[in-house]
């Protein structure tokens, strides 16, 4: 599993991905873990298959007893089915997800964990001194869903927005958009199902001040790129299945 | 899911199936016995012997019934105990990977209280498998001792039907359904306690 520090301050943000050793037929994820001085949160922590070795790259970043608190942008079982195996991990944990998807969510196991559901307008989550914002993404792709964005850090967790299908391999930043583009069109086209949705988040996001736009699959984008993807998502036509 | 927990799914699966099968036949053999106590009834003198089989052959049928409920009851619980096992034992194997891939990074010790926890957890499982097995497998010999008795009630009510003069043929009807019932019950269970023994002695 690669571990990429994307920011350090006060706090730091750790981005976990590219696991070479990941079963073949499974799609690759971006795990992200916010650190403060005594506490953990982990987003969009990943599948069961991938709960050991996401496990194992956090102990190099905080003991087990501090991962206090779990993020889940929606439903989606590459984002959250080792639920159950953090349940049975951790003591004294939360589990920030979407109101809508509670009683789903449990079907993976989540006896010990403390489930506190996002109301859809949204809210945040607070570790140590840090206050986090949790940004509305419904239909983006799933009908509730919500991004992590940091004011502090200027980073905003972008769930399955700005993701791309990509080699195991491939760098962990966007270093030439326009050659981007064709590993990301399809999935924006097909897996979101919204125009008015999309409208409706880049006209939320372009308000906040974003550094880095870290999304689950594929690669992170920074600086100029935000902009460049926000411009190029909103002139996309996405829902073209029906 | 490794051969072991599929064919612990399998057992447990497969006694309620086998079970279900048993509530139908002893209901069954409930209904034969009102037949027959009505045909003892208007056999009168002829099937004196006979009455008093029949009430036997309803009592039997329904302490059945009420045990098969009672089983069902508590194969479900033994189910949702397998499913519990199935994650705590799966809990357990990830939690011991992550714990060999921790090795040398920082925090890597403060996996082990949740490694002997979960470890811990799925003994108690297996531990309470074991016993709610052996519970069941005694409320499958005491449906097994109902099959039993109910072969000789049929092997008595054939020599009573036999006085029965022209009520002959109906009461050995009755008494062959009987112990063809008192088989199927046999056989079902007889089938429950192999696919269990096997996790009573592991």
């Amino acid at each position: 599993m690669k571990m990429t520090k994307i920011y350090e301050g006060s706090h730091q943000w750790i981005m976990f991905g590219r696991d070479q050793n990941k079963p073949a037929n499974i799609i690759d994820s971006n795990q992200y873990v916010v650190r403060t001085t005594n506490r953990c949160l982990l987003m969009d922590p990943g599948g069961s298959e991938l709960f050991a070795p996401m496990m194992a790259a956090v102990l190099h970043h905080a003991p087990v007893e501090q991962i206090t608190d779990l993020f889940a942008s929606h439903q989606d079982p590459d984002v959250i089915s080792s639920l159950g195996l953090w349940d049975q991990a951790l003591t004294n944990a939360k589990l920030h997800a979407p109101a809508i998807w509670e009683g789903f969510l449990r079907h993976f196991g989540c006896d010990s964990i403390e489930y506190v559901p996002i109301p859809d307008h949204g809210g945040s989550i607070k570790l140590d001194s840090l206050e986090l914002e949790l940004i509305p993404a419904h239909y983006l792709h799933s009908s509730g869903n919500f991004h992590v964005y940091d004011p502090q850090a200027k980073i905003l967790m972008s769930g399955d927005v700005g993701a791309a299908l990509e080699p195991i391999d491939s760098p962990v930043f966007v270093d030439d958009f326009d050659s981007h583009i064709d590993k990301m069109r399809y999935f924006h086209q097909r897996w979101m199902p919204s125009n008015q949705a999309k409208r409706a988040w880049i006209e939320r996001v372009r308000k906040l001040d974003i550094d880095i736009l870290a999304p689950q699959h594929g690669r992170m984008f920074k600086g100029d790129d935000v902009k460049r993807f926000l411009d190029w998502f909103d002139g996309l036509q996405v829902g073209i299945a029906v | 899911m490794n051969n072991q927990t599929k064919s612990q799914f399998v057992a447990v699966a497969s006694i309620t199936s086998e079970l279900s099968a048993v509530m139908v036949v002893a209901k069954e053999i409930s209904l034969a016995a009102a037949n027959a106590k009505a045909i003892a009834f208007r056999a009168g003198d002829k099937a004196k012997g006979f009455q008093p089989i029949t009430d036997f052959i309803n009592e039997l049928a329904k302490e059945t019934i009420d045990l098969v409920t009672d089983i069902n009851v508590y194969a479900l619980l033994l189910y949702r105990l397998t499913v519990n096992e199935y994650r705590r034992t799966g809990a357990y194997n990830r939690f011991e990977i992550a714990t060999k891939l921790a090795e040398g990074a920082l925090y890597g010790a403060s996996m082990q209280a949740p490694l002997e926890n979960a470890r811990a957890r799925m003994q108690d499982c297996q531990r309470q498998f074991k016993r709610d097995v052996a519970h069941l497998l005694s409320q499958l010999e005491a449906v097994m001792h109902h099959a039993r008795a109910a072969r000789v009630i049929a092997a008595n009510s054939r020599i009573e039907a036999s006085q029965a003069g022209e009520y002959l043929q109906s009461l050995q009807a009755v008494a062959e359904s009987v112990d063809k019932a008192a088989h199927t019950i046999h056989d079902n269970v007889q089938r429950c306690r192999v696919a269990l023994s096997i996790y009573r002695s592991n």
